[in-house]
């Protein structure tokens, strides 16, 4: 079973592999049929969301790496998320960037408009999860290689579900219900973890609830907020905390908070990917029993769309060892390092194949990631603005305004609406 | 260029007669050759660390610049536009007068504690020599540092603080989330500003307690005069120019505060905590506004401007007095 699965992601890779050595044949001959020509050094900056496992799997892939290329230099550093989109601009501004660096899906457009990366061979469509080479895409070219993808699901305490006395929700009406029951019948925990510093936990809300983010005319975007639907889903999403149903502090949490709060008990259901159910069992194997996973909730509508994020690896335009940092980037990629990461952290590879091979739909508790990703998920507007969006955090501020009952949800959705608009606008 | 000091020789043998105008001109001008050479150095050092990047600062702010505009070298001239949106953006202007109201608090509150901590230190006890040593210690903790461990402690569950407090029988903080709410997170950032910048001010103003003469308050003893009345009549007007340096100094750490402010009051909803650095730090860095974000840094370079250069006056009167 093993085997297969490696089988069919090396094809899968090698496939893609062979499509960018048509392009940039230079890097690939490099990497494959000369490799002691490789020396000099790279930076490596990779996002960390708080497991416990991306470095040392990461870490291996500089030593390993190192070793089959003597005289090669990889200095990886590790970016937590949160801070990440900062230091890209601030390095960008300065002229100091990284050679290679893992890329939120979302910012690819962002930075390569800014002319920052280097552009990559187009692959053949139905290679990868499509919608991380839309995320790529910007005026028709490729900016980057999908590494992995996600989406979150909803992660839950079967023991305390059972104690409160309900099913696993599947629709919002069941998930207010059941976080009701909990809070009346289990003491000492929080239904859920709803944060305020978590654009991926109340965004798809609004695609849930029939809603859309932004409509495409053409080459610009504007916002498509400023709906009954957007407020729907901003007042389902901020009435867990104004009833209760969220610890008071989770207003200033980001998303590894969440998780933190989940690992120590404080919370019972939260929406997380299958990295995070990864790093809470690490973290905390006593879990691993009383953890179910259930596709996000469904809205009015029906639908119960979630994010599909990911990150592409990308190589600098400022790199001054373009065939060493491209050799690495495809090293990342080979089919078995690929492979020891995605499973290792707990994220699907960037591949139809490889998620069909990672053994995700056949385990319950993992399916709904996979089944999330691929059949049950969208990705947010891939404009060039969206990441200084995403980078200020626009949305927080009035979602939070929202639950701490400074304004309704309408006020919140305008507003919303008006702040995507000037960003759009330029 | 070597020979211009050989010239200032030879112009200084000439003056026998009566130096005409033109000669007395490049007389003085040479006198100026041998410090501006040696000056030079350092002069190139100081304009471009500090010259280039105030004027480049200005300049951006009249710019509408994004983070592309920074890489080719293309921006808009908008003029006074910037400076409009830092008065009448509801979320800028906040933040200016958090910066001055936050930073005002912070002064206060450092100045206090650590004349407090100076006149302990001050009287002869035992282990005095631990104590002063152990009061450089917050100063010595980076800022970034101490703001992560504040902000455990301030944790609303695992906290520190909630829990001394809840077992102190203040049940209210049970869970009492402090950056939840923009005045509570006040709270928590003062305590950690003046924790860490407390220690520097208490030790200067330690050593200039200890430049107060003993025979004057000695004599004001005999006089008659008590403890309190010694403290405002004599120690502290023998102080005042010491105070006002400290309060410059404290002035200008803390309106430009960023670290703190950065690490603590991100979670405050709507980032209503920012002070007027994080905000243009972020205006810039995170929305890519280089222009507006350079606005709020003139913005804030002229108010810390304006309270030294009244500072700098001020002390130039009580030297004069």
């Amino acid at each position: 079973m093993l085997l297969a699965a490696l089988a069919a992601v090396s094809v899968a890779l090698a496939a893609c592999g062979g499509s960018d050595s048509d392009s940039s044949s230079k890097s690939d001959k490099a990497s494959t049929s000369t490799p002691a020509k490789l020396s000099g050094s790279v930076d490596v900056w990779i996002m960390d969301p708080g497991s416990p496992k991306i470095q040392s799997v990461v870490k291996g892939y500089g030593t390993s790496f190192e070793a089959q290329h003597p005289g090669t230099k990889v200095s990886i550093e590790f970016v937590p998320w949160a801070q990440a989109h900062d230091k890209f601009t601030t390095s960008i501004a300065g002229g100091k960037t990284p050679d290679i660096a893992e890329m939120g899906t979302t910012w690819t457009p962002e930075f390569a408009d800014e002319g920052a990366f280097e552009q990559v061979a187009k692959p053949p469509s139905g290679k990868y999860v499509s919608s991380l080479i839309d995320a790529a895409t910007l005026d028709g070219k490729v900016w980057g290689k999908p590494w992995y993808a996600g989406s979150r699901a909803l992660i839950y305490r079967k023991d305390v579900l059972e104690k409160a006395g309900v099913q696993p929700p599947k629709t919002w009406d069941e998930l207010l219900a059941a976080s009701k029951a909990i809070k009346a019948k289990v003491p000492g925990i929080y239904p859920t973890g709803y944060t305020g510093l978590t654009e991926h936990m109340y965004l798809p809300t609004i695609w849930q609830a029939g809603g859309q983010i932004a409509k495409q005319d053409g080459d610009s975007w504007t916002s498509a907020l400023n709906t009954p639907q957007a407020a729907t889903a901003i007042q389902f999403y901020t009435d867990f905390y104004k009833e209760g149903l969220t610890p008071k502090a989770a207003i200033g949490w980001e998303e590894p908070d969440a998780q933190t709060a989940f690992i120590n008990g404080d919370i019972a259901m939260l929406i997380g990917g299958g990295w995070t159910y990864n790093s809470i069992i690490q973290t905390k194997p006593g879990l691993k029993s009383k953890i179910g996973t259930e596709l996000e909730p469904a809205g009015p509508s029906g639908k119960d769309t979630a994010f599909a994020g990911g990150s592409h690896l990308v190589v600098f335009n400022g790199s001054k060892d373009k065939d060493l940092a491209n050799a690495f980037v495809d090293y990342m990629l080979e089919a078995t390092n690929l492979n020891k990461f995605t499973s290792a952290v707990g994220f699907l590879p960037g591949t139809v194949e490889g998620i069909k091979a990672s053994g995700y739909l056949d385990d319950p508790v993992r399916k709904p990631f996979a089944e999330q990703l691929l059949d049950h998920s969208a990705v947010y507007p891939p404009s060039p603005r969206w990441g200084a969006l995403e980078g200020a955090n626009i949305f927080d501020g009035e979602i939070q305004k929202v639950m701490r009952g400074k304004q309704t949800p309408q006020q919140a959705a305008q507003n919303l609406a008006k702040k995507m608009d000037e960003e759009f606008a330029g | 260029m070597s020979t211009q000091p050989g010239q200032a020789v030879a112009a200084g043998r000439v003056r026998a007669p009566r130096p005409s105008a033109a000669e007395r001109l490049s007389h003085a001008a040479s006198k100026l050759t041998l410090p501006v050479i040696l000056l030079l150095p350092a002069m190139t050092i100081i304009v471009g660390l500090v010259g280039y990047p105030l004027v480049k600062t200005i300049w951006l702010s009249f710019t509408d610049t994004r983070l592309g505009d920074l890489i080719n070298g293309t921006s808009t001239w908008v003029g006074l536009e910037n400076y409009k949106e830092v008065f009448t953006d509801e979320q800028l202007r906040t933040s200016l007068v958090n910066t001055v109201v936050f930073g005002t608090a912070c002064v206060v509150g450092t100045m206090a504690l650590g004349m407090a901590v100076a006149l302990l230190l001050n009287q002869r006890l035992r282990f005095n020599w631990f104590f002063s040593l152990a009061v450089l210690l917050p100063w010595a903790v980076p800022a970034l540092a101490a703001s992560s461990i504040f902000k455990w402690l301030f944790d609303d569950r695992y906290g520190f603080v909630n829990w001394a407090l809840v077992g102190l029988g203040f049940h209210h903080f049970q869970d009492y989330a402090w950056f939840a709410d923009r005045n509570s997170a006040y709270v928590a950032m003062f305590v950690v500003v003046v924790w860490q910048s407390f220690p520097f001010i208490a030790l200067s103003l330690l050593a200039g307690l200890q430049t107060v003469p003993r025979d004057t308050l000695d004599a004001a003893a005999v006089d008659g005069a008590n403890a309190v009345q010694r403290f405002w009549l004599i120690t502290l007007p023998l102080l005042r120019p010491i105070l006002a340096v400290l309060v410059i100094f404290s002035t200008i750490w803390d309106f430009k505060i960023f670290d703190q402010v950065y690490v603590l009051a991100q979670g405050v909803p709507d980032r209503a905590a920012d002070t007027a650095a994080v905000t243009g730090y972020r205006e810039a860095f995170a929305l890519g506004h280089f222009g507006t974000g350079a606005a709020i840094a003139v913005v804030l370079f002229c108010v810390l401007l304006a309270f030294s250069i009244a500072y700098v006056r001020l002390i130039g009167k009580e030297g004069r007095t």
